[in-house]
């Protein structure tokens, strides 16, 4: 059963109020209230008092160890709001409902109460920074110093893997911020399923998070509001969300932009192609490749790609069977045939392509081609080149640096090197094969610590 | 027979078909189309080695395709990469191209069309029936079948056309635009069935706003029916041109205006607004402006005359199949999917085309829902083209 796709603490009770409508790409109907100027502002007040209460009353540790259960609640499939949460993920994005808890389950490892610790105690060598003057800690030693994110944070999701906006919101709660969250239109209710858990873990945290959603072209009332009362503003999504998001807010410092990257992966000369393209294969299929470290272009060097293509093909295809996958929908459909059309005929017409493609447009993988950058955003679409070496694929890599999010690699030879190129890619991780599509909770996302950006220092002379 | 001879044998007959249809618009048997589009395919199985070997991969040859239904349908995306001629190419070939897109990484498909005279006499007959109206039918026909004569020779040739209609046409002329198959076919009608006085209304750049208000107010002089052919963007270009300066022309009964493209959301287009807007600056209203969708890789057309999203009917020789994207299996009538067209006319070229539009059947007619958006954004991860685009 799909749950409301939004949580507002602080809500005035009003009757007869209007409602926005919205609907997913899958074609998932929902409402939301309609927020005036009023109704932001008692939702930021709201917000931010429970915050501040919190800072007073909770330890930081007990932050972590109640956003840990309720994050862990929804994540469970077996606890009905893990059923809520995977009832309404399914229905919003269109997914078998086995997809959408193994996405759950999986986003679940980083937000354990350990993986939590591991964040806090990786950026700021322990909670003790959080919750009082220290002079102990990873960094800054030497003088007494405490820290916090602003009162309000503003996080705004214009398009992201499901789940990232809880992973968003507990940083948030982390920082002892309040979070005001603007939810993805693809998926807006996860958000509002895990505040509830966290209303019935701790009220207190429960009235720290606020999240609903509004239309690209609306919402001017809780927008205006929201950048103007949150100390720092949060952005997800592709280009375009995030120029609008800048274009809201008045400082660059008070902005921290997530924006599109894409993976890629590396198949060295000593790498078996099977073990490879299986470990390939499960990072792509994982969220759909929806992800920015997704892998979408794959590389055999120093071997044959062609063979490397012929094994993911088959990989993918036992992956498929092993989950089933969403359909689809028209426009993507289309997409694909025209990318599978384009490469099948430069093939037929001598070029050295090839195209590998299961039934039902499940996976595509397109081997060769004349432009070794070329990816599209289409699901379970992966092109495969081969390069003579390290260097000769660091050449074919060069454009896309400061874009590559993750290089995933499978063999050992060459490595060093390939660790090496990752770093002048400015990639954010280079990892292996298989763990591709699910980075560890104290991961440096987009190159960057999740939760120094959101912090405001002090230091006690 | 040699290749060449056996194409020309099927284009005469099809030529003559397409003629006396114009002169007599009854539909045709199934059968009668099922027959020339296998024969179509077999000549274009036998001799275009990349839509055989396309073929084969789907386990079709002529032995095992037994209905127009069956033909393997070449994807428009194909054209991006490939000609498919059964002839050998040659001087008097149009080669069309299509626009690029973001999806085709900007390259642009090439249609080469071996048999001019095949085209002149798809595209005559339905011009005229469909946007000149059902009377004409009969006055046309000889045109078609005089279409042996390279565009621009016609002068002479159709005496016997009825020219009642000033044709003034606001899309580039050929002769500056030779790589497109709207042009040629404008050029082709203006020249065939145009009343004297008909001209054209564009430069090298787009329409020429001046001229078209002096052709629009010289047909209302005269008392002669206009008809204006456009695409709807550039029509609404001229329009707004007209309010901007106050301006309005009353065009004399019977006057039309073919437009083409711009359904809701194209172009960023409401074709009804378009509408609303030629009826009050020329006096034309919604039910004599006739939609027509065509496409580089397709040589015959469709036409539909209600406003809104029009209900596309075309000449026999033309049938559209819709499919699921999906599965490419045939959705009934009703659902929208992807729209899949045998046209006769491609005999030269690929007789089936898969196109990215998508569109729905409603009584028999088509009605077009627009062309495929590509792939929606999806999650953070982006085409390499748009993150490189967006760094830049």
């Amino acid at each position: 059963m799909r749950g409301v796709p939004w949580h507002l603490p602080g809500l005035p009770g009003r009757d007869g109020r209007e409602t926005e409508a919205g609907r997913t790409a899958a074609g998932a109907s929902f409402r939301v209230p309609a927020l005036s100027r009023e109704d932001a502002e008692a939702v930021a007040d709201e917000v931010r008092a429970a915050a501040l209460e919190g800072r007073g009353r909770l330890a930081t540790a007990r932050v972590i160890e109640a956003a840990a259960a309720a994050a862990g609640r929804v994540a469970d499939p077996s606890d009905p709001a893990g059923r809520e949460a995977a009832s309404t993920l399914s229905e919003e994005l269109g997914w078998p409902s086995a997809l959408a808890e193994e996405t759950l389950s999986g986003m679940g490892r980083s937000w354990t109460e350990d993986a939590l610790h591991r964040v806090v105690e990786r950026e700021l060598g322990g909670t003790a920074v959080l919750d009082g003057w220290t002079d102990e800690g990873a960094i800054l030693p030497g003088r007494r110093r405490r820290a916090s994110g602003p009162p309000l944070l503003f996080v705004v999701h214009a398009g992201n893997v499901p789940g990232v906006a809880v992973t968003a919101a507990i940083r948030g709660l982390l920082v002892r911020s309040g979070v005001l969250s603007r939810a993805p239109g693809s998926e807006p209710g996860l958000l509002a399923c895990f505040a509830r858990a966290l209303t019935a873990e701790e009220p207190a945290l429960g009235r720290s998070l606020a999240t609903t959603w509004w239309p690209a072209d609306g919402g001017e009332a809780a927008w205006d509001t929201w950048v103007k009362r949150a100390g720092k503003v949060v952005v997800y999504g592709g280009e375009e969300a995030v120029r609008g998001v800048r274009g809201r807010v008045p400082g660059d410092e008070d902005l921290v932009a997530y924006g599109p990257r894409l993976g890629v992966a590396v198949a060295l000369p000593d790498a078996s192609a099977g073990e490879a393209a299986s470990a390939l294969a499960a990072d792509v299929c994982a969220y759909e490749q929806q992800g920015c470290v997704s892998p979408r272009l794959a590389y055999a060097v120093g071997s044959d790609p062609l063979e490397l293509g012929r094994r993911l093909a088959e990989a993918l295809e036992e992956e498929v069977a092993r989950l089933p996958r969403p359909q689809p929908d028209e426009a993507t459909a289309v997409a694909i045939r025209s990318a599978r059309a384009e490469a099948e005929f430069a093939g037929l017409a001598g070029r050295d392509v090839h195209v590998l493609g299961g039934e039902g447009l499940a996976w595509t993988v397109v081997v060769g081609g004349e432009d070794p950058l070329l990816t599209l955003g289409l699901p379970r679409l992966v092109r495969v080149h081969g390069a003579a070496g390290v260097e000769e694929l660091g050449r074919t890599l060069g454009p896309l640096e400061g874009r590559v999010q993750t290089v995933g690699y499978a063999g050992r030879e060459g490595l060093p090197a390939l660790a090496d190129l990752a770093a002048r890619l400015g990639a954010c991780r280079i990892a292996p094969l298989g763990e591709v599509a699910w980075p560890p909770a104290d991961w440096l996302h987009d190159g960057r610590p999740q939760l120094l950006p959101l912090l405001r220092w002090t230091e006690w002379e | 027979m040699e290749r060449r001879d056996r194409l020309n044998a099927l284009a005469e007959e099809l030529e003559e078909r397409f003629a006396a249809w114009g002169r007599d618009p009854r539909p045709w048997p199934d059968d009668l189309f099922g027959e020339l589009a296998l024969r179509a395919f077999e000549l274009q199985f036998e001799h275009v080695p990349v839509y055989r070997e396309y073929c084969r991969r789907r386990g079709a040859d002529p032995a095992s395709v037994d209905g127009w239904r069956a033909v393997p349908p070449v994807p428009t995306a194909a054209f991006r990469e490939v000609e498919l001629t059964v002839a050998a190419p040659g001087p008097g070939d149009l080669v069309f191209r299509t626009s690029g897109t973001t999806r085709g990484g900007g390259r642009r498909g090439t249609h080469r069309v071996t048999h001019p005279d095949l085209y002149r006499a798809a595209l005559r007959p339905p011009f005229a029936r469909f946007v000149l109206g059902g009377s004409r039918g009969r006055a046309e026909a000889g045109r078609a079948r005089a279409g042996g004569r390279p565009a621009g020779e016609g002068a002479g040739a159709g005496a016997e056309a009825i020219r009642d209609h000033r044709i003034g046409s606001l899309v580039t002329a050929f002769e500056e635009a030779p790589d497109s198959s709207l042009s040629f076919m404008c050029d082709d009608v203006l020249r065939t069935f145009g009343a004297p006085g008909s001209r054209q209304l564009a430069g090298e750049s787009g329409p020429d706003a001046g001229a078209a208000l002096a052709f629009a107010e010289g047909c209302a002089a005269d008392g002669v029916p206009a008809c204006l052919l456009a695409t709807t963007l550039g029509l609404d270009a001229w329009l707004r041109e007209l309010e901007a300066g106050g301006t309005s022309v009353e065009l004399p009964a019977g006057s039309v205006i073919m437009d083409t493209g711009g359904a809701k959301g194209r172009d960023g287009l409401e074709r009804d607004d378009v509408l609303r807007r030629a009826r009050s600056a020329l006096g034309v209203p919604p039910g004599r402006v006739v939609n027509e969708l065509g496409m580089t890789e397709l040589l015959s057309q469709r036409y539909g005359r209600v406003p809104g999203r029009p209900l596309l009917e075309g000449p026999p020789w033309l049938k559209t199949r819709v499919l699921d994207p999906t599965t490419l299996e045939p959705l009934p009538e009703g659902e929208a999917g992807v729209l899949c067209h045998v046209d006769l006319a491609n005999a030269g070229s690929a007789v089936a085309v898969l196109t990215e539009d998508l569109g729905r059947m409603r009584g028999g007619a088509l009605e077009w829902v627009g062309r495929s958006p590509g792939a929606p954004p999806r999650g953070c991860s982006l085409a390499t083209a748009e993150l490189l685009e967006a760094r830049g």
